[in-house]
């Protein structure tokens, strides 16, 4: 694999007494959607800023496109396409002005990007008029408009409705599909694992865990619940399969919780028995479910 | 946007060279120079205290007072006084009014963060803002001068490039002003407050108001110790020709520099 695009070691910042990052380390390679996880206060977004220059680091090494962010700043911000949390432009601002002001020497071809994001009607549009979701579209449609080298978006579905926020997301995919590196602030789970390559959880400024969301999940919520309706009382046959750790009965429902092969024995039973049940549902833990684990385990990686 | 969209994203090479840094700086400041000039003359509200107020207040204080009152003013007629005075006025409503409303709601709202994010260099958005704060006040001045010159004529100008040079450092000092308020304050609202607060005080000391021969010696002390007295001296002196007012330009410059170091090492523009 070829060196990082962003590489960050030991990673420091401190607001007076209070330390919100604390020792980060965090690689981001070219053509990946990395995402920074974590709850409100986790440091995700002083993380970023660090690593677009916008804040001076108080320890440890940072390296953006083979830049340090603490001297050469404004070029690199110049080769990076940002999208700021709770950043805004001008009410009356139009779409077009927007893109007149934030367009460098070697953007992109505008006509494409505002059809490729669904703004190519709102030209003349002001920035007050767009709804929530073609704001974002039209924050992305800045971050790209230079061509740049590596695209941060922060909280960038924040407030949005869940049909804007997938609209949104529809336009990153777009994006990773085109090969844009991407570091992805975000507090939705369903977001990171919806378009994330890799993703890097943070509490408390430090990082807890990282990797493929699926591996987060393997390794943090490795269970797995097998849920179909069953009449008859006795339910104790399931209890001695392998990897069966429990089974409960709710009304004529029954739960066995377990590890992921227990999902195999239980399914091979109910064939043995012949009474498959038509209802027979597997509920698998996502993302969130292997980062609730996670945070509330106290683990540090 | 459907969800098999692609967007094709060549990344562009690097510029190269301080020369191609230097020129992508230009651009950026003449982009936002356009872009604030636009949005300055999409503010009816502001636009009518940076314009109409002072011409219409000229022509109040101008006619209120006739020939018979000279002595009062220097010996000079008070309409071409006072109109040698409110340009300072215009500047005041630039500096003191129009831009830390501006600046402290880009603030509020994280639009100089994005400049910042987008690579603008740190001095851009001050750059273009005190461009044109000395555009609107050329215009503003340009207007009152039109609207006055039929009523009570102009004065002769005695030193015109003295007159100009002081104009233009005034703007730029006002601006300057006008940019620290906009960085220090919370927010627009607290910008508007402090800013109307700072501004009717110096309108009515420091040019716009009565003359200082019938002020107090408390009002004149007071008058000499704001910004704006200074600059409305270093304009009418040259023009009228009752000195080179290159005491009051230095004071204006003073006052310009510690207003931007001000902005640039304190606060995060």
């Amino acid at each position: 694999m070829t060196d990082p695009i962003v590489q960050v070691r030991g990673l420091r910042k401190r607001y007076g007494d209070r330390t919100v990052v604390d020792g980060v380390d965090l690689d981001v390679h070219e053509g990946e959607i990395v995402g920074l996880l974590g709850a409100n206060g986790a440091g995700k977004t002083t993380t970023v800023e660090c690593l677009q220059g916008l804040r001076r680091a108080d320890g440890g090494s940072i390296r953006v496109l083979g830049l340090d962010p603490a001297v050469d700043g404004t070029r690199l911000r110049s080769l990076i396409g940002s999208q700021q949390q709770d950043s805004a432009l001008p009410d009356r601002m139009r779409v077009a002005e927007a893109i007149e002001l934030f367009r460098g020497p070697r953007s992109a071809a505008v006509d494409g990007l505002l059809t490729a994001f669904g703004l190519a009607g709102h030209r003349r549009t002001p920035f007050s008029a767009l709804s929530g979701g073609q704001r974002q579209r039209l924050f992305l449609v800045l971050a790209l408009l230079n061509r740049p080298h590596l695209v941060v978006l922060d909280e960038l579905t924040q407030g949005l409705d869940p049909a804007a926020r997938r609209d949104v997301w529809d336009a990153i995919r777009a994006l990773r599909d085109g090969g844009a590196t991407t570091l992805l602030v975000t507090h939705y789970m369903e977001e990171a694992e919806a378009l994330c390559d890799r993703v890097v959880v943070m509490r408390n400024g430090r990082v807890v865990d990282s990797g493929a969301p699926s591996e987060l999940v393997d390794r943090n919520a490795p269970w797995a619940t097998v849920r179909f309706s069953w009449s008859d009382d006795d339910v104790r046959g399931w209890t001695g399969l392998p990897g069966v750790a429990d089974v409960r009965r709710i009304g004529d429902t029954v739960e066995v919780n377990g590890d992921r092969t227990m999902v195999a024995y239980v399914a091979a039973d109910l064939v043995q028995r012949g009474r498959v049940p038509t209802d027979l549902a597997v509920l698998m833990p996502d993302l969130e479910a292997a980062l609730i684990s996670l945070l509330t385990s106290g683990g540090t990686r | 946007m459907t969800s098999n969209t692609v967007v094709t994203h060549r990344p562009a090479a690097p510029a190269a060279g301080p020369a191609a840094t230097a020129g992508a700086a230009a651009g950026t400041v003449a982009r936002l120079i356009r872009a604030e000039l636009r949005l300055a003359l999409r503010e009816p509200l502001v636009l009518a205290f940076v314009f109409a107020f002072p011409v219409v207040t000229v022509l109040v204080i101008a006619g209120a007072f006739t020939a018979e009152d000279a002595p009062d003013f220097g010996g000079f007629d008070p309409a071409h006084w006072y109109v040698s005075s409110y340009l300072a006025v215009i500047i005041a409503a630039v500096g003191l009014v129009m831009v830390p409303v501006h600046v402290a709601a880009y603030r509020e709202r994280g639009v100089l963060r994005r400049f910042a994010a987008a690579g603008f260099p740190r001095w851009s958005f001050a750059a273009a803002s005190i461009a044109v704060g000395v555009l609107l006040t050329l215009v503003g001045s340009a207007v009152m001068l039109a609207v006055a010159a039929p009523l009570y004529g102009l004065p002769p100008v005695d030193s015109p490039v003295l007159t100009v040079l002081a104009v233009l450092v005034g703007a730029v000092t006002f601006t300057s002003i006008g940019l620290l308020i906009g960085s220090l304050v919370p927010n627009a609202r607290a910008a508007q407050g402090i800013g109307l607060l700072a501004f009717f005080p110096s309108f009515l000391l420091g040019g716009g108001g009565p003359p200082p021969s019938v002020m107090s010696a408390g009002m004149r002390r007071a008058a000499d110790l704001l910004p704006l007295s200074h600059v409305t001296q270093s304009i009418r002196d040259p023009w009228l020709g009752t000195g080179t007012g290159s005491g009051h330009l230095a004071i204006a410059l003073a006052f310009l520099a510690v207003s931007a170091l001000g902005w640039w090492r304190a606060v995060r523009l």
